[in-house]
């Protein structure tokens, strides 16, 4: 038997290390047992998924019911125009935003968010089916959907590569700001004057690129990382 | 699926939360649940099939732990699970796992086993450590006959074949709750431990193994009760440890204590049945020494441990849940009340949780089968340390669980006990990599 030589304690045979301070184990009469099992298990185990099918299947059923009903309600009874087109296609967005988390719990999160990305165009997509105008779904809608779902999912993968702080994650998302506000602006301005400039955006822009910078110098400098922590706690 | 077999006593089908109970569904969330875990570590290797045998016979005796938690409309309430399970699945290297309600066919309680060990964890919404000890208990018992052994019954061991009786099940705390009076609820912030968070559900285990006899040989010395010595060494290990923190505000170091309501009185619940209570050192006072502490320990103790006493602090909760104006409030917003109240007040007013279950006992057959017992409190709600005691024959255990990296409070807790001339014997499942 081995003991700690800083604490007294007996350690157990397999023990590397006092689990207590840290202190390696040198004993040339009786060296550490790397042969014998560890008295606890090594494996790491898992919290199984919560399983909502049950929920799933509910949702799916009111999300039908009640577009189903509205559809015939509007060909029936309330027609004119086409409203139910915009409650058949919040129902069926709806169904994408929370369905497939439910029914498949391991879903990528990447794929989760394209899948919301589409949704969400696609019901863009049937609002512009009633107010075609000037082509405004192709030319701002659209490009504002996809580089949005671009963005969420590349802070997704950041988040989970890097395991980041709150500070590295608010320097992304006040940088996607910023940029995205840009994109707003000049596929605005592109459509309505056919022309390339910035104003409010700007102003967004500027906002932001100093609330980057200002955390950017807080994360490099960590007496100044360890102070904001302080003060800022919750 | 196996067919279950249910009794007459056992038609009723759901129960509402007991007082304890209600509170941690409520703090539960995806990285935290309230499980502990009981173990019984045996003799030989244990044979899982037969184990799974053995639970199979015993789940129908304790149907209060044949359940499912499911949420009302203004309370959550526990309900009879026929689904398959519960399954014993090997041993995992990071116990008390947070349980997810939907998952698991709904289960409350796992079995495990590894080499000769076989663990038991409960959601705390079940039953207290004294309550889930009869169901480990019984199902040893039960092991032991599959494999031939006669244990009989008694001294721990519930009968399977007969129906478990309606006290088994009852809530006492609406039984015995009658005081005249209320205890105050909040009272002063206590030292908080601080250390580095461990990643997502890590569980530090630091088990101690220590003879029986040369503590109660010690405690005798001073004059004081085993339980009241081992408070008084971690009281005197976490003062050490806010010397070496030296913080700009000392704060009062309290023990949140668990106390077995059944010793004071007459319920054979399986259920949920203890109160807190809290020793204090308070070292603004001024520098103590161990008898000191351990005086102040001993006293407080004396004073507060009496149903008198205990019966106000049970009253004051019974109260809370029979308010008419309470139980009409929807659960989410008890939930949001509780949860803010806890994180805010409750969590903070104590340093660190102790529980012992004792003198464990199981009929005289049992102890060559049986080496010893273990006890996990499991993880804490905020990131400290916490310890339970269990001790069997004359072997006591002493198993710290903590999310956090550093183990000062072990380490000064155990040099403390070996200065003290007791011989101290440490396990842990941390994976120590020498430098």
């Amino acid at each position: 038997m081995s003991y700690c030589v800083n604490c007294g304690v007996e350690l157990d045979k397999t023990c590397k290390a006092c689990p207590l301070c840290n202190v390696p184990v040198v004993n040339p009469i009786q060296p550490v047992d790397t042969l014998s099992l560890a008295p606890y298990p090594k494996e790491k185990g898992q919290v199984s998924p919560a399983i909502h099918s049950d929920l799933a299947i509910l949702l799916s059923v009111v999300y039908s019911a009640t577009a189903i009903v509205c559809g015939v309600l509007n060909l029936f009874v309330f027609g004119g125009s086409v409203w139910s087109f915009y409650i058949i296609g919040i129902c069926i967005l709806l169904w994408i935003f929370s369905v497939p988390a439910f029914i498949y719990t391991k879903l990528p999160i990447y794929l989760s968010i394209l899948l919301d990305g589409m949704a969400v165009a696609f019901y863009i997509g049937l609002i512009a089916y009633s107010f075609p105008g000037d082509g405004w779904y192709f030319n701002i809608a659209l490009p504002i959907v996809v580089t949005i779902t671009a963005f969420t999912n590349f802070f997704a993968f950041f988040n989970r590569r890097n395991n980041s702080s709150i500070l590295s994650q608010a320097v992304l998302v006040f940088a996607g700001i910023g940029l995205v506000s840009v994109e707003i602006e000049i596929l605005i301005h592109r459509y309505f004057d056919s022309k390339i400039y910035l104003t409010w955006a700007a102003v967004v822009l500027t906002c932001c690129a100093i609330i980057v910078v200002a955390l950017l110098t807080i994360i490099k400098r960590s007496r100044l990382r360890e102070e904001v922590r302080r003060r800022m706690h919750i | 699926m196996k067919e279950k077999k249910f009794t007459n006593t056992t038609r009723r089908t759901w129960y509402k939360l007991d007082l304890s109970a209600n509170v941690y569904p409520t703090l539960q969330k995806k990285s935290f649940s309230s499980v502990y875990r009981i173990t019984a570590v045996m003799t030989d290797k244990v044979n899982p099939e037969f184990l799974q045998k053995a639970v199979d016979l015993i789940i129908p005796r304790f149907p209060t732990f044949n359940v499912a938690i499911h949420k009302g409309l203004f309370w959550r309430y526990l309900d009879t699970n026929h689904k398959p399970g519960p399954f014993v699945m090997k041993d995992i290297s990071n116990p008390c796992m947070p349980m997810n309600f939907k998952s698991e066919n709904g289960y409350l309680i796992r079995f495990y086993y590894y080499e000769n060990r076989i663990s038991f964890e409960a959601f705390h919404s079940l039953a207290d450590g004294g309550g889930a000890l009869y169901l480990l208990i019984t199902l040893a018992a039960t092991y032991l006959n599959l494999l031939g052994h006669k244990i009989p019954i008694g001294n721990g061991v519930l009968d399977i074949n007969e129906a478990a009786p309606e006290e088994e099940l009852e809530d006492a705390y609406i039984k015995y709750a009658s005081s005249k009076i209320k205890q105050k609820r909040s009272q002063e912030k206590a030292y908080r431990i601080r250390g580095t968070k461990e990643e997502f559900y890590t569980l530090n285990i630091i088990n101690g193994i220590m003879p029986v006899d040369k503590l109660l040989e010690k405690s005798r010395q001073y004059k004081v009760s085993l339980t009241e010595y081992l408070n008084a060494v971690l009281i005197y290990a976490l003062l050490e440890k806010q010397k070496l923190d030296n913080p700009f505000r000392e704060r009062p170091v309290k023990l949140a204590l668990p106390v077995s309501l059944r010793r004071f009185f007459p319920s054979n619940t399986l259920r949920n049945f203890i109160t807190m209570i809290y020793p204090t050192i308070d070292p603004r006072l001024g520098d103590y020494t161990f008898e000191e502490i351990l005086k102040q320990v001993h006293f407080y103790m004396r004073y507060y441990l009496n149903d008198k006493f205990l019966n106000a602090d049970i009253t004051t909760n019974a109260a809370t849940q029979q308010n008419p104006f309470i139980r009409i409030v929807p659960l989410f917003i008890k939930d949001i009340v509780v949860r803010l109240f806890y994180t805010r007040v409750q969590d903070k007013q104590s340093t660190a949780g102790i529980t012992n279950l004792g003198m464990i006992e199981t009929p005289p057959e049992m102890h060559k089968y049986i080496e010893r017992f273990d006890v996990l409190m499991g993880q804490p709600f905020s990131p400290r340390t916490n310890c339970a005691i269990a001790s069997y024959g004359n072997i006591l255990t002493i198993n710290f669980a903590s999310s956090i990296i550093e183990s000062d409070v072990e380490m000064l807790f155990f040099r403390k006990l070996v200065k003290e001339g007791i011989p101290v014997k440490i396990e842990s499942n941390k994976n120590m990599e020498v430098m």
